[in-house]
């Protein structure tokens, strides 16, 4: 107990500590990275991990001599789970501190809450999350997987090993809304079919009526598109009434460790497909995780969120020292060479320069008995296509919106 | 598809939500429909019974005694909460939003800052049946049961011990009660730790069957509040028949039109059971029986 | 005061605290300071200051419904969300030409007005009172919430505006004033921070002429004692009524203003958390007075947005000890406990020069 207040204390200090330790050796200003992450309220399960990441991404890169010389200082604030919050540091960070980059938000409201604002004020954000996808604009990076990837593999795999009908349990707003869009196209485009599909509101954390309507459909596996910390209870209460039908998803286990918190087996037989787990059993994920436990030993996990933070920060890194400046438009130029990449703990990560998402290697993971993941097939170089296909290019024009397939940018 | 399988699918999705609104609601019905104290941290009471259940659990305790266990911790922490903050404030019961509300933050980002973001489940025990082609948790009808289990206790615990009796004599009118001898500070000290003993025990026979976060008491607490409020201020007559009719309420709702039409039509119901019966039901029944 | 026309003069009164020469010249003072100060600070702390203003309206409206009308409304958040949500559907279809986001801000304050005199009325003239007027109007914000936050899909639009679900809607134009040679738009800036400020100084003396007219008087009355206030002949549900409507449109100036000030609005801004809020800031300033209201507000979403910035992790938990003290040592409220003993200590001094 003493030794997490203890942790706790040591990361208040650590903003400022890791400038003044390696401050000394740097004549030049250093870079200024904002951080707006979730370290209290509902979602902080998911994103503790993330603030720690970039933690650690800043303390590697500035003992390595910082960015083309120039020492990397964090300012991070709590968001507290809260959109308004948000609102009122992303400003902070952009007019006060005068950050050169934001690295911002957990859930999609509020990343859409601090969108205007960074908009307004002519900012650099990355969304280091893996979310619905559209955003087209060019204020935003997003590092984090968009259902193309991760459905465009998982989906038509689940219905070659288990079958054609498909039930869909999602979260009720837009990203089980727009998620379901693109496991119904996908299980259509496949020749299968949706034996069902269940919205459920936020913070229901109680599934008798959900179970028993999926034991009606009889599908061959459920698409389970959960989200928050209560909905989660439904792996629980559908192993105990044993529903026992496996499940694909592109959000569990990957960002909340449910294979974790909960007892074996109530996610057996749960497939997932993410860019990266602690479990991948490849030598760079190997040596990220060691680096990672070493720092924070009491980390509960590392999840896809951590990796695609930690990476941002040498994505950047990388950015900033070939375009030698901070600026956003002369990073916008390097991207849109096109080449920008790097060999991340998941693997080789490039950004798209239509629509700066980014491309990824998709794990597919599955949970056994004993909650013990296996990976029975990885897809390398996944690049999140739709919106450039769909008619976004930043290269050419900013509209600075969010898309969807059932509402796609106008045609020009 | 038989008739039978259709009844007992109907019957068990009521008996489930009853059990969820009529164990939400209890610990809060004794606090806010007895005492008034509007407790916001009524879900955190639910948050600690739960946790400490589930710790129990993990070091070896059966379930059984790890609920029990559950529910007492709670209870003593309700105790010592009354005698160091709500004991201040039976004069103004409104201030206590503020108060609770001050605690529930302590609370969840204490719990989250010392035991960590989340914390690991126990497992729902006792497994399935089948009836017709569902399969149903064993577990949900020992909560069905364990509901009316607390309905009952309840109701004997006030109409039939001394202390029921001197509790509603103290909560109806306290310096009468006080003039006659009774312990006032006692007495309402030791309704207030039942309360929240009752939110623990609805925390630890939850425990088994959901995710375990600091922030797991919000998923109660508006079931709870609005059973409670229509149920009015008895606990037996009020809160029994508030979650029956919610519980049919929502289950219907819910098989008919989906999950968002179950959690409208709660709050609908509610709307319109207080414009019928501004004083609630149990207001209206006892109005009906005097 | 006696040179003033009539109306001016029920700025003082029984119903609220701060009265004479030298409340006035204080006020005077801090309002000079309040004008004066942009020329001294940045952007950034004008548009937070800003930020703090918005939220002043909806915590005024609930001090005249719970504070002085003795009815607790639990669901202020629910007019705040219909005028936002108003505005953005609005000045989406409409634009922002012709000064038409000023029509905007009207309509949506009205359109909430108009939601709480049918709410209003159902609630007031069914006898519903007490806790369980609280409890319904928090049914109705949580009802909204659940409702908006499902929209996500293309079929939710009104005219080109889309409700967008639970991600929020974005993108509608911050207000303008037609001026010739270029319309005037005012950012969560200095154009904003004076057109603000300047509402919140209109409102706050509008209310405090109403509180010290028969109006607030008769309001005061039903609070102490509403059969008392029937048997004297007033229609207590007439009065409660137009109290709710009044305090509905205050809340609507908040959500209107908060969705011009982040050009967003979004389901939570109804849900629980932000429902609680607005009373927490109320009861910790001391919820009987317009002015400790007004003051309380700024310092508890000042104190609680710097415990947030310097406080990390520990930010909710100070927070929490924060609002259990001041109940415990306070029981006014934490501004008007302050106030109260200012002046006490001005009579004393007074009556000692006696």
């Amino acid at each position: 107990m003493t030794k997490n207040v203890l942790r706790g204390l040591r990361a208040v200090a650590l903003t400022g500590t890791l400038v003044l330790a390696t401050g000394a050796a740097f004549a030049q200003t250093p870079i200024k990275l904002g951080v707006l992450e979730d370290q209290s309220g509902d979602f902080a399960v998911a994103t503790i991990g993330k603030v720690h990441a970039i933690q650690l991404a800043a303390e590697e890169i500035n003992k390595a001599g910082g960015i083309d010389g120039r020492p990397l200082e964090l300012i991070t604030y709590d968001t507290q789970s809260d959109n308004t919050r948000y609102q009122e540091f992303m400003r902070r960070v952009l007019q006060r501190d005068k950050v050169d980059v934001v690295f911002a938000g957990f859930s999609s409201a509020s990343r859409e809450a601090y969108r205007p604002i960074v908009d307004q004020f002519n900012g650099f954000a990355f969304y280091n999350n893996q979310y619905e996808g559209g955003v087209c604009d060019g204020h935003m990076i997003v590092t984090g997987a968009v259902p193309e990837q991760q459905f465009s593999t998982l989906i038509p795999y689940m219905m070659e090993k288990y079958g054609k009908n498909v039930y869909t349990l999602a979260a009720d707003y837009n990203f089980g809304q727009i998620s379901a869009e693109w496991v119904r196209n996908i299980v259509k485009e496949n020749g299968g079919k949706m034996a069902g599909e269940e919205f459920i509101p936020l913070g229901v954390s109680q599934f008798s009526q959900s179970i028993q309507n999926i034991q009606k459909a009889k599908p061959d596996f459920v698409v389970t598109l959960l989200v928050g910390t209560a909905q989660a209870s439904y792996y629980e209460q559908a192993a105990s009434a044993n529903v026992s039908l496996p499940m694909a998803s592109s959000v569990n286990v990957g960002q909340g460790y449910e294979h974790k918190r909960f007892k074996p087996p109530s996610l057996k037989d749960m497939y997932v497909t993410t860019n990266y787990i602690e479990e991948i059993d490849t030598p760079a994920s190997k040596a990220f995780y060691a680096k990672f436990k070493a720092k924070f030993p009491s980390e509960p996990y590392v999840n896809q969120e951590a990796e695609n933070s930690y990476l941002a920060v040498y994505l950047y890194k990388q950015m900033v020292e070939r375009a030698k400046s901070t600026k956003r438009e002369d990073i916008r130029k390097v991207i849109a060479v096109g080449d920008v990449c790097m060999d991340a703990p998941e693997g080789k990560v490039c950004i798209d320069p239509k629509s700066q998402h980014m491309s990824h290697t998709i794990y597919l993971a599955k949970v056994g008995a004993d909650h013990s993941i296996s990976f029975p097939k990885v897809w390398e170089g996944i690049k999140p296509y739709w919106l450039g296909d769909a008619g976004c290019d930043l290269t050419k024009k900013d509209p600075m919106a969010q898309y969807t397939p059932s509402n796609p940018p106008p045609k020009p | 598809m038989d008739i039978a399988t259709h009844i007992f699918s109907a019957l068990y999705q009521f008996g489930d939500a009853f059990a969820f609104l009529v164990l939400s609601a209890c610990g809060l019905a004794v606090i806010f429909g007895m005492m008034g104290v509007i407790n916001l941290a009524h879900g955190e009471f639910i948050m600690c019974g739960a946790y400490v259940t589930a710790s129990t659990a993990h070091v070896g305790l059966p379930l059984p005694l790890a609920i029990m266990a559950g529910a007492i911790v709670a209870a003593l922490v309700g105790a010592l909460v009354e005698l160091v903050v709500i004991r201040h404030l039976y004069d103004r019961p409104l201030d206590t939003i503020v108060a609770t509300w001050g605690l529930s933050l302590i609370a969840t980002q204490g719990t989250l800052i010392l035991v960590g973001s989340s914390m690991a489940g126990v497992g729902t025990p006792f497994g399935s049946f089948q009836v017709g082609e569902y399969s149903y948790s064993i577990y949900r009808l020992v909560l069905f049961a364990s509901a009316l289990g607390v309905l009952g206790g309840l109701y004997m615990l006030f109409n039939w011990t001394r202390f029921g009796v001197l509790a509603r004599a103290t909560i109806q009118v306290p310096h009468m009660a006080a003039a006659l001898g009774v312990d006032t500070r006692l007495i309402y000290s030791l309704t207030f730790a039942c309360g929240a003993g009752l939110a623990g025990l609805a925390g630890g026979l939850y425990a088994p069957t959901m995710t375990l976060v600091p922030t797991m008491g919000a998923t109660f607490i508006m079931e709870a509040f609005v059973t409670v409020v229509i149920g009015g201020a008895d606990v037996f007559l009020g809160t029994a028949p508030a979650g029956a009719v919610l519980a049919v309420v929502k289950s219907v709702m819910t098989s008919w039109q989906g999950q968002l039409f179950g959690q409208i039509g709660l709050l609908v119901a509610v709307i319109i059971v207080v414009r019928v019966l501004p004083k609630g039901i149990s207001g209206f029944l006892l109005r009906e029986r005097t | 005061m006696n040179g003033l026309p009539g109306f001016l003069r029920l700025l003082e009164g029984p119903q609220t605290v701060g009265r004479g020469p030298a409340f006035w010249i204080v006020f005077a003072i801090v309002f000079a300071m309040a004008c004066a100060y942009p020329l001294f600070s940045d952007g950034y702390t004008v548009g937070n200051t800003v930020y703090f203003f918005v939220w002043v309206f909806i915590a005024l409206s609930l001090c005249l419904i719970w504070g002085y009308g003795g009815s607790l409304s639990f669901g202020q958040t629910a007019f705040f969300g219909i005028a936002g949500y108003s505005y953005g559907i609005l000045t989406l279809n409409f634009g922002s030409a012709y000064g038409f986001t000023l029509v905007a801000l009207v309509l949506a304050i009205a359109i909430a007005a108009l939601f709480a005199l049918l709410l209003g009325y159902f609630m007031f003239f069914g006898r519903i009172a007490g806790v369980f007027l609280g409890i319904v109007t928090l049914a109705v914000t949580l009802m909204l919430e659940r409702f908006m936050a499902q929209t996500a899909g293309p079929e939710w639009r009104i005219g080109v505006a889309r409700l967008n679900g639970f991600n929020g809607m974005s993108a509608m134009p911050p207000l303008t004033i037609p001026w010739p040679g270029g319309d005037i738009v005012l950012f969560a800036d200095i154009g904003l921070y004076y057109a603000v400020l300047g509402l919140l100084l209109l409102v706050y003396l509008g209310l405090r002429i109403l509180m010290n007219s028969a109006f607030g008087n008769v309001i005061v009355a039903i609070r102490e004692n509403p059969e008392r206030a029937e048997m004297l002949g007033y229609d207590v549900r007439k009065y409660q009524l137009i109290t709710f409507v009044i305090g509905a449109a205050l809340a609507g100036i908040s959500g209107v203003l908060y969705t011009v000030w982040g050009q967003y609005i979004t389901p939570s801004s109804m849900g629980m958390t932000a429902a609680a809020l607005p009373l927490i800031w109320v009861a910790v300033g001391g919820r009987s007075d317009l002015t400790s209201t007004l003051i309380g507000t700024l310092v508890v979403l000042a104190a609680f947005q710097a415990l947030t910035i310097y406080g990390s992790q520990y930010a909710l938990v100070f927070m929490g000890v924060l609002l259990v003290l001041t109940v415990l040592i306070a029981p006014n409220g934490l501004v008007l406990g302050v106030m109260n003993l200012i002046s006490r200590l001005a009579t004393r001094r007074s009556k000692g020069d006696v």
